[in-house]
């Protein structure tokens, strides 16, 4: 498995730039995930990969081969399309076999490949059928399927599962993570879904604009997010942002908003004590749905501050809830662990603790 | 009660509507296969019947005629016949080597170049395909002239096949590849690209991918090709000599000043028919719809 480099990879369409240069490194065997909002780039990306797209600038390396003028199959590289992409005149078995076919594979070979492959599917008794008699999943799994007889080094996978309903999607992303155990390849997958990217891979690269926002593992990118986009990209439901200031009092630093005022921790006060002196005291405070307590605080907790919301909409999952709050004009979602559903049109006292609050710059968005 | 009332009124109207609907049918069944039926209980009489006025339609069906046009090609020597002409026997080989060798390669050369103006990008692509298009805007009778005086006095082409087959290319390329387009937009481009990542080369994509996917809409074109090149009067008349006659041709000129043998000419006319009737049936049955299912996300 060669370790795929961009070097300073760019791409233009005509005069409209949509990638700017930037260098990525998927490291050997792992399972990258390209993730971001629609049109940032990240298709672009993995078809410049596959040699589908041609680079503006720059080169991508295969360990310390270019390949960027290389053709697509001489690059080693099997790729799952978005909408299957299935030849519609052959059968699933002549499907998956086309790429063995045209390497002239021995036919002995090519049938016990196909038919292994579509065991490991469960796809095998729809070999003989053609594609336009098989549902969403099943095509799917063929598309797949196709990818694995090849047995190349590295997958492409543009977002496979995006055409799938709800129930599905998840059944598959399962059986994908399943078959990344499996299967000792480079892996590349793109998709617009932050749960997707969380569950699958072990590296996810978060783009934006055509920029790489950040990469790392999901537990970095949840964690510690460089900026803005990241930590409300990353994590569902979606980070809270509210808009404060900060200020200082009695040898301890407080964020003050509309309607609340929280403790932060020390770490914030020894890199932030300097704004306040600057007129540069505005920022915006990032606090985790997950982060709020009402009455489960844990024991080792120091210093919490209390906010109290409104409730507007309470959504019971089950096991937990999501509410919909208003603090003074800014809207909070909260998600906690409920026993029964929380009700409606109430206001109560949720304690936060300073560890959980991320502070971003109102400028360049980047977390401080 | 407003539901119920307005029902019978909408029958009645249906039904007013009825007679005159069916006159019109009928009138137009009448004039599509009239000629057709005119010309079978023809080929089906014997000349003295077919002249004489006072027939009734009650006759004695016989063979005679088709016997007549196909002595040369039957295994037994029809009593009737004194000399067996082979005209009509070769001007049949020739119209199906003509028309289907002028389809051919039509379709070859037209799918190919249908492929290239859609896919390709490449300086005057929109001019050619409109070109093409203007082409068949020509009409045959415009081109008779010239072309007579090019294929036999530049090239010497006349009276080959080669000669009257390019002619006919080149009249049904524009209108193949124009038809072959619309067809090969449709093929979605995810298509190409799988092909591509499973390592086909730009030949093996357009030819194990695109083309058979394409496969309704060069049934389509072939039948249009076919029967233009089997049916084709005016250049072939020009073109061709006795040789290499074409049946529409060797039809006409059995009229002669001497004799129209009527019955004979029915009865080539009802043959004439059943090559093309039977090359649309087999190309018909191609024209499926819903030629990419399956393929992609619809």
């Amino acid at each position: 498995m060669p370790q795929i480099r961009f070097d300073q990879v760019t791409k233009s369409y005509g005069n409209t730039q949509v990638l700017p240069p930037f260098d990525l490194t998927l490291h050997n065997g792992e399972f990258t995930v390209l993730v971001g909002p629609s049109g940032c780039g990240k298709s672009t990306t993995l078809r410049m990969l596959a040699g589908l797209e041609v680079l503006s600038g720059g080169e991508i390396w295969f360990d310390d081969r270019p390949i960027s003028r290389v053709e697509p199959k001489d690059r080693d590289i099997a790729m799952v399309f978005q909408d299957y992409a299935l030849y519609p005149h052959m059968n699933i078995a002549k499907n998956m076999s086309f790429a063995l076919k045209l390497k002239r594979t021995p036919k002995k070979e090519i049938n016990q490949k196909v038919e292994q492959v579509a065991t490991m599917l469960g796809i095998e008794h729809l070999l003989s059928r053609k594609p336009g008699e098989l549902s969403g999943g099943q095509r799917q799994r063929v598309a797949m399927g196709r990818a694995l007889v090849r047995d190349a080094s590295t997958f492409l996978f543009d977002e496979p599962l995006s055409n799938l309903d709800a129930k599905l999607r998840n059944k598959m992303r399962t059986e994908l993570a399943e078959m990344r155990n499996l299967l000792d390849k480079n892996m590349v997958y793109v998709t617009h879904d932050q749960v997707e990217a969380m569950t699958l891979g072990d590296r996810i690269v978060v783009m934006a604009d055509g920029l790489i926002q950040q990469q790392g593992t999901p537990e970095e990118l949840f964690k510690t997010p460089n900026n803005k986009f990241v930590a409300g990209f990353i994590g569902s439901p979606n980070m809270n942002f509210l808009e404060a200031t900060l200020i200082e009092e009695a040898d301890n630093l407080y964020a003050k908003g509309k309607g609340f005022c929280l403790q932060l921790s020390a770490q914030h006060r020894a890199t932030l004590t300097s704004r306040i002196a600057q007129q540069d005291a505005d920022i915006t405070v990032g606090i985790r749905p997950s982060s709020f307590y009402l009455d489960n605080l844990p024991e080792s907790a120091n210093t919490p501050s209390e906010i109290s919301l409104y409730v507007v909409v309470s959504e019971y999952l089950g096991a937990q809830s999501v509410l919909l709050t208003r603090c003074e004009d800014q809207n909070l979602e909260i998600e906690m662990e409920s026993a029964s559903p929380v009700q409606n049109n109430q206001t109560l006292n949720f304690s936060v603790l300073p560890e959980d609050i991320m502070i971003f710059d109102n400028d360049t968005g980047n977390r401080l | 009660m407003g539901f119920f009332s307005q029902k019978p009124a909408h029958n009645n109207q249906t039904e007013k509507q009825n007679p005159a609907f069916y006159a019109l049918v009928f009138v137009l069944i009448i004039m599509a296969l009239g000629p057709i039926v005119l010309m079978l209980s023809t080929s089906l009489r014997l000349n003295v019947d077919i002249m004489n006025d006072s027939a009734s339609w009650l006759i004695m069906p016989t063979l005679r005629n088709y016997e007549t046009v196909l002595c040369n090609a039957l295994w037994y020597t029809p009593e009737h016949v004194d000399y067996c002409n082979p005209t009509f026997g070769r001007a049949l080989g020739n119209s199906l080597i003509v028309s289907l060798i002028s389809t051919i390669i039509t379709l070859i050369v037209g799918c190919m170049a249908a492929y290239a103006l859609v896919r390709f990008r490449f300086m005057g692509r929109g001019v050619v395909s409109m070109s093409t298009l203007m082409m068949r805007m020509v009409p045959p009778a415009v081109l008779l002239v010239p072309v007579f005086g090019i294929w036999t006095f530049q090239y010497g082409l006349d009276g080959s096949y080669s000669g009257i087959i390019l002619v006919y290319v080149a009249m049904n390329l524009p209108f193949v590849i124009w038809i072959l387009q619309s067809f090969i937009v449709q093929v979605p481009i995810q298509l190409e690209e799988a092909a591509k990542m499973d390592g086909a080369n730009a030949l093996q994509t357009f030819f194990l991918v695109v083309l058979p996917v394409i496969k309704p809409g060069l049934a389509a074109a072939s039948i249009f090709t076919f029967r233009i090149a089997w049916n084709e009067f005016l250049l072939a008349n020009a073109l061709l000599d006795r040789n290499t006659r074409t049946v529409p041709v060797t039809i006409v000129n059995s009229i002669t000043e001497h004799d129209i043998d009527w019955g004979v000419i029915m009865a080539t006319g009802m043959l004439l028919a059943v090559p093309p009737i039977i090359f649309t049936f087999i190309a018909s049955k191609q024209i499926i719809t819903g030629m990419t299912a399956g393929a992609v996300k619809g």
